[in-house]
């Protein structure tokens, strides 16, 4: 079965590109943050330096690595359940559930095994500009040697597949179930999801003002809750559609759309709500830790401009791969939708009324994404601010978060929309015939 | 070639011929390797006349339907849709140009997952922006025989229930005329029989004109005339056809294609 997983990777690179990106951009990630691990036991490197780069790799690499994990999983939930009718065939050629586990872990595994080989020519040299800024801004000794060794190699290469494989299996498991059993099968880690991310935030009220790992609890619990927001959120909106009295052909279509797919959305929908919880997140947090650093006067005004500047770089290199995630997830979702969009064309939709279909179901998804973003982005930002800054909301929340859902919504718009567009130059009875 | 056969005058359209083609041609591919799908057919097909086209594969059969119905632009010649002529080349246009004149069966269906069978119904009804008459779906849906599966998927029937909502679909817009490509190729041979009888009583008692794509000799004998293509080009035409003498005209096509009928 592993062999047959071969062929087919080698057979339709294109099906295998969502996921080897994602995983791609996910080693790369991990492994560039995990470089600092190695750099900081590399010898002869001072306490301090060593510890402001084992708090980046830990604070942030940590939750970096969760947010890989999540981001893998979803581009795989995607491309294995597109992949149900030919799971359906090969089942009925005699192939056994446990044949087929193999053959879409095994597929999975190879895939992203490419994707984190391909990502340690990057991550090396990431690694090494990281350590630049750290240097540059006087973080870190400017004698420290650039290590990239066997931590970042092993974490790396190590989260990706663990995630392409636990993603794959649970992925080949919801599909092979349906309706009922699916929500449930849904609910249960949603829910776990929700309780981890509460623990998580409420935790930080146990860290003192000062400590420096104070910023992971709050990314850790957005991360978390915003997972669980988006498993529960195809529920909530298939009722909430229910009550809105909207009309037009495109809308209309939409809207059916949507509550009959919504289960399918669930990890379209946590891109989005991960990019906006994650950004609001980390970014309102670190413009609260930059400004009670500066407060406080522990470091010169010009140190601490440094300082700000750099961590919003470690932050930026995350908000921007849940972006990149984010555009991925859309492109598979949409392209997958070929067959779909032609029949609506040849039972009369002309292209301005799919792309209007098309663009109804974004609205409505970026409406729903944002919302849960949001939620779970209040649930790490306030507990941190009353720790940090003894306020509830700070000031800069409210421009990062209207930045962030401005740049998610335009984002899950423009893709689904060019998308479809490119989608819709295939005519549409050659869309038909084509084997989805 | 054209059939007085207009059994019924119930449509308000004023053409006597339901589809006219002239002289039309299709080429796929490009200079070397191009393939002559159509090369210069004309045929007319009076308002409600039940036509079979059949030949060999690679005939043109599809492209002749594709081409009648709006759905490709033909490279040459002319079409006409109860006497009015396929203009506009933009897909947009072509849509607007169909929507009213014609309807299609699928071999493949082509019904949306997500909506129910009364959905799927009127959908071609809310896309022109037409007005949804919900008693007329269900009585249409009912003579289909599937007046009590409304709020099915198309997932939870069997195929030849899914053809019947696509025929309902169809009959509910009331086109000038409906294309069937093939749609008996999936089914058993009772379901086909449903379908086919369905499509006989649109013709019948509707005064609907369909033109039915088949390699079936069977298929095509539900007919009331069966035009044969042979590459791309007329080869013969058969009034009230029975199976075993399509069958044998179809054994003898390329023949009829030299003498030139």
């Amino acid at each position: 079965m592993f062999v047959l997983a071969l062929r087919s990777v080698r057979h339709r690179p294109g099906r295998f590109l969502a996921t080897l990106l994602s995983a791609f951009l996910g080693a790369a990630v991990v492994m560039t943050f995990a470089a600092m691990h190695d750099t900081a036991a590399g010898a002869g490197v001072d306490p301090v330096s060593a510890e402001t780069l084992g708090t980046s790799a830990s604070v942030v690499g940590g939750y970096g690595t969760l947010l890989v994990f999540f981001a893998v999983a979803s581009a795989l939930t995607v491309a294995v359940r597109q992949r149900a009718a030919e799971l359906e065939l090969l089942r009925c050629s005699g192939a056994t559930p446990g044949q087929l586990r193999r053959m879409v872990v095994g597929e999975a595994v190879a895939v992203a095994l490419a994707g984190a080989l391909l990502a340690i020519g990057p991550a090396l040299l990431g690694g090494r500009v990281l350590l630049t800024v750290f240097q540059d801004s006087g973080q870190v000794a400017g004698d420290v040697e650039y290590v990239f060794g066997a931590l970042a190699l092993s974490s790396g290469v190590g989260s990706t597949l663990l995630a392409a494989a636990g993603a794959a299996f649970l992925a080949l498991r919801r599909v092979n179930r349906t309706g009922a059993r699916r929500a449930r099968a849904r609910r249960l880690p949603a829910y776990a999801a929700l309780a981890a991310g509460a623990a998580s935030t409420c935790s930080t009220f146990g860290f003192s003002a000062t400590a420096e790992a104070l910023m992971a609890p709050p990314a850790y619990g957005a991360i978390l809750l915003s997972v669980g927001c988006a498993l529960l959120a195809p529920g909530l909106l298939t009722k909430l559609l229910g009550r809105l009295p909207l009309d037009g052909a495109s809308v209309w279509l939409a809207v059916r759309n949507l509550r009959q797919r919504a289960g399918q959305l669930a990890g379209v929908l946590m891109s989005l709500t991960l990019f906006t919880a994650v950004a609001t997140a980390t970014l309102t947090v670190q413009a609260v830790e930059s400004d009670a650093v500066a407060a406080s006067g522990r470091v010169k005004s010009v140190d601490a401009k440094n300082l700000e500047t750099l961590n919003l770089t470690v932050v930026g290199i995350i908000a921007v791969f849940v972006c990149v995630m984010l555009v991925n997830s859309l492109y598979a979702a949409t392209t997958y939708r070929s067959r779909e969009f032609g029949q609506q064309r040849l039972a009369g939709a002309t292209p301005g009324q799919v792309l209007g279909t098309v663009g109804a179901e974004a609205v409505l998804l970026t409406v729903t994404g944002v919302f849960f973003g949001t939620l779970a982005a209040l649930a790490g930002v306030v507990p941190f601010t009353v720790v940090r800054a003894d306020g509830v909301l700070p000031g800069q929340f409210l421009g990062t978060w209207a930045a962030v859902a401005s740049v998610g919504a335009a984002v899950t718009l423009g893709t689904s929309l060019a998308t479809a567009r490119h989608v819709l130059r295939t005519p549409a009875v050659g869309a038909v015939a084509r084997p989805a | 070639m054209v059939r007085t056969g207009a059994r019924h005058g119930q449509d308000a359209g004023p053409a006597a011929e339901a589809l006219r083609l002239a002289g039309v041609g299709k080429t796929y591919g490009s200079a070397e390797n191009a393939v002559t799908a159509l090369d210069g057919v004309t045929l007319g097909l009076a308002r409600g006349t039940f036509t079979a086209v059949m030949g060999p594969s690679g005939s043109g059969k599809s492209t002749l339907l594709r081409c009648a119905a709006g759905l490709e632009r033909p490279d040459s010649g002319v079409v006409r849709v109860d006497g009015t002529e396929l203009t506009g080349g933009t897909e947009t246009e072509l849509t607007k140009f169909r929507r009213g004149r014609v309807g299609f069966v699928f071999q493949e269906y082509n019904l949306l997952e997500t909506l129910t069978v009364a959905q799927n119904t009127v959908l071609p009804l809310k896309l022109a922006g037409r007005r949804v008459d919900r008693r007329r779906t269900r009585e249409v849906l009912a003579s289909v025989g599937l007046g009590d599966r409304l709020g099915h998927r198309p997932g939870q029937l069997s195929g030849g229930q899914r053809q019947r909502v696509a025929i309902a679909r169809v009959l509910v817009a009331e086109p000038r005329v409906i294309f069937a490509d093939e749609p008996t190729g999936a089914l058993d041979t009772r379901s086909a029989r449903q379908v086919l009888g369905l499509l006989q009583d649109a013709v019948r008692s509707q005064g609907r004109t369909v033109v039915m794509v088949t390699h079936d000799p069977v298929a095509a004998s539900y007919a009331d005339a069966v035009v044969f293509l042979a590459d791309g080009r007329l080869a013969g035409r058969m009034d009230a056809p029975t199976p075993d003498a399509v069958a044998e005209r179809l054994a003898h096509l390329g023949d009829d294609a030299a003498v030139g009928v």
